[in-house]
């Protein structure tokens, strides 16, 4: 009989480079909706499980049985399934993943980025989203921003550290995953920290940041989050500016690319918004600034040599220069609307769910929850 | 429409449902039609994708009370 590996033992063989061969038996409409990426390439392939049932001997003998093989589908048991049948067939090292492509989608890997001794930041990368969370410690309290719903990570990150948390910041209310920023809030009784303008019509209990308030930690000495409203990938889209150095910079700015602006439907205005944030908002910060983005698309442009989601914003506006350079707000709106595309019909219920609209059982929210985020204005 | 033959796989998860319309359908003459029924939501997809794949035809899919109904025609 095979044996299993976690999701977040795949991430750490991506990581080091390990030369698995990954075979993901589900549909190809599936697999084409969503499957593992992470920050190095991987061999990958897609035979439907029934390839394999259909045809064993002619499918089998698709692949290298001195290869290591990693089984992958939708829960586990057919990924368990083909594992035992390879095996049969002589492969001598090959495992399934234990519980499935969801367990992908939900990996979320701590690391820390590099700050003044007096303080600490992490990146929660969440690498089957591409998006990442962060959060902010000084002397025993904690600050989070833009968590997703994986609220045993964050409850067992802060214990193994006797951290308090002390707020839970949100960039924007996010269509992509379901947000666990108001249900970790209200659990530990602190503020959820967000802009009226996408939380004044939900059903989330917040308190509403105000643009250029600075918020701090309890004991002196420590980092200041500079709150900058910065509208256009949402209304409400909000920039938190950590102690000068680093930019939590939401949907608004990545490294490759910026938020899209047309999720709303409502693509001319809030282009203007957004051509307005970027230009009087976001473009006079300092080049120094560390930008640390909600989301990425690509590990090999947008991750640094530790796998961090990280560059400086001077960085950042030259490889985006064809953007940032654009010289008004009609030739914005136009590279805007040329470059649109469909988003995932899930992101109008998601919203929904992240406004407290709308309530989902686990097993909605899950399936709602896979896949890769769409929010950058541009691809490629 | 009328089927020939019909198999129950309520209650079995992934790949089972394929794996018994399969060994099913494998009894079977070509053009005859196999009713399936599953409960497995992971079935929904699976079972059209794996028809369409080996030669079968889909000629209806519906869900009722929790249930997905699925009637194949078997191929050449």
């Amino acid at each position: 009989m095979s044996e299993s590996f976690s999701a977040s033992e795949m991430y750490t063989w991506m990581e080091e480079g390990v030369p698995h061969l990954y075979l993901d038996v589900r549909n190809e409409a599936d697999f084409s909706r969503f499957h593992v990426e992470g920050p190095q390439d991987i061999e990958l392939l897609n035979i439907p499980y029934f390839d394999f049932l259909e045809k064993p001997e002619e499918t089998v003998a698709k692949l290298d049985a001195s290869r290591s093989v990693r089984v992958i589908c939708a829960k586990e048991g057919s990924a368990q399934f083909i594992a035992d049948m390879l095996e049969e067939f002589g492969f001598g090292d090959i495992q399934w993943l234990a519980k499935g492509i969801i367990a992908w989608g939900n990996v979320l890997v701590a690391k820390q980025v590099p700050t003044p001794d007096h303080y600490e930041l992490w990146q929660f990368n969440r690498p089957g989203k591409g998006s990442c969370a962060y959060g902010l410690i000084h002397k025993g309290e904690l600050m989070l921003f833009d968590i997703s719903k994986n609220l045993e990570f964050y409850r067992n990150f802060a214990r193994a550290r006797n951290l308090s948390l002390v707020a839970v910041f949100e960039t924007h209310l996010q269509a992509d995953y379901i947000s666990g920023g108001p249900s970790l809030a209200s659990e530990f009784e602190v503020d959820y920290i967000a802009h009226e303008g996408d939380f004044s019509s939900s059903n989330v209990t917040y308190r509403a940041v105000v643009d250029g308030e600075s918020i701090g930690f309890s004991k002196a000495g420590g980092p200041s989050v500079l709150c900058t409203h910065s509208p256009g990938h949402t209304p409400g889209s909000t920039t938190y500016v950590i102690d000068d150095k680093y930019m939590i910079s939401g949907d608004t700015v990545f490294i490759v690319s910026v938020g899209r602006p047309d999720l709303g439907k409502k693509v001319v205005e809030w282009a203007k918004q957004l051509y307005a944030t970027l230009k009087n908002r976001i473009s006079v910060l300092p080049d120094e600034l560390m930008v640390l983005p909600s989301h990425y698309t690509d590990w090999t442009k947008e991750a640094n040599g530790d796998h961090l989601i990280i560059n400086d914003f001077g960085t950042v506006k030259a490889l985006n220069e064809s953007i940032y350079a654009l010289a008004s707000e009609d030739e914005f709106v136009s590279w805007v609307e040329a470059n649109m595309r469909p988003q995932p019909e899930e992101y109008n219920r998601i919203r929904r769910v992240n406004a407290n609209i709308e309530t989902v059982d686990l097993a909605t929210a899950e399936e709602l929850d896979l896949g890769k985020n769409q929010c950058a204005a541009s691809q490629g | 429409m009328s089927h020939n033959d019909e198999i129950d796989c309520s209650g079995m998860s992934c790949p089972l449902p394929v794996v018994k319309s399969k060994m099913k359908i494998d009894t079977m003459n070509p053009g005859e039609v196999l009713k399936i029924i599953t409960t497995d939501p992971g079935s929904c997809k699976d079972i059209p994708a794996w028809a369409n794949r080996v030669g079968h035809e889909m000629i209806e899919e519906a869900e009722e009370n929790g249930k997905y109904y699925f009637l194949v025609k078997r191929g050449e």
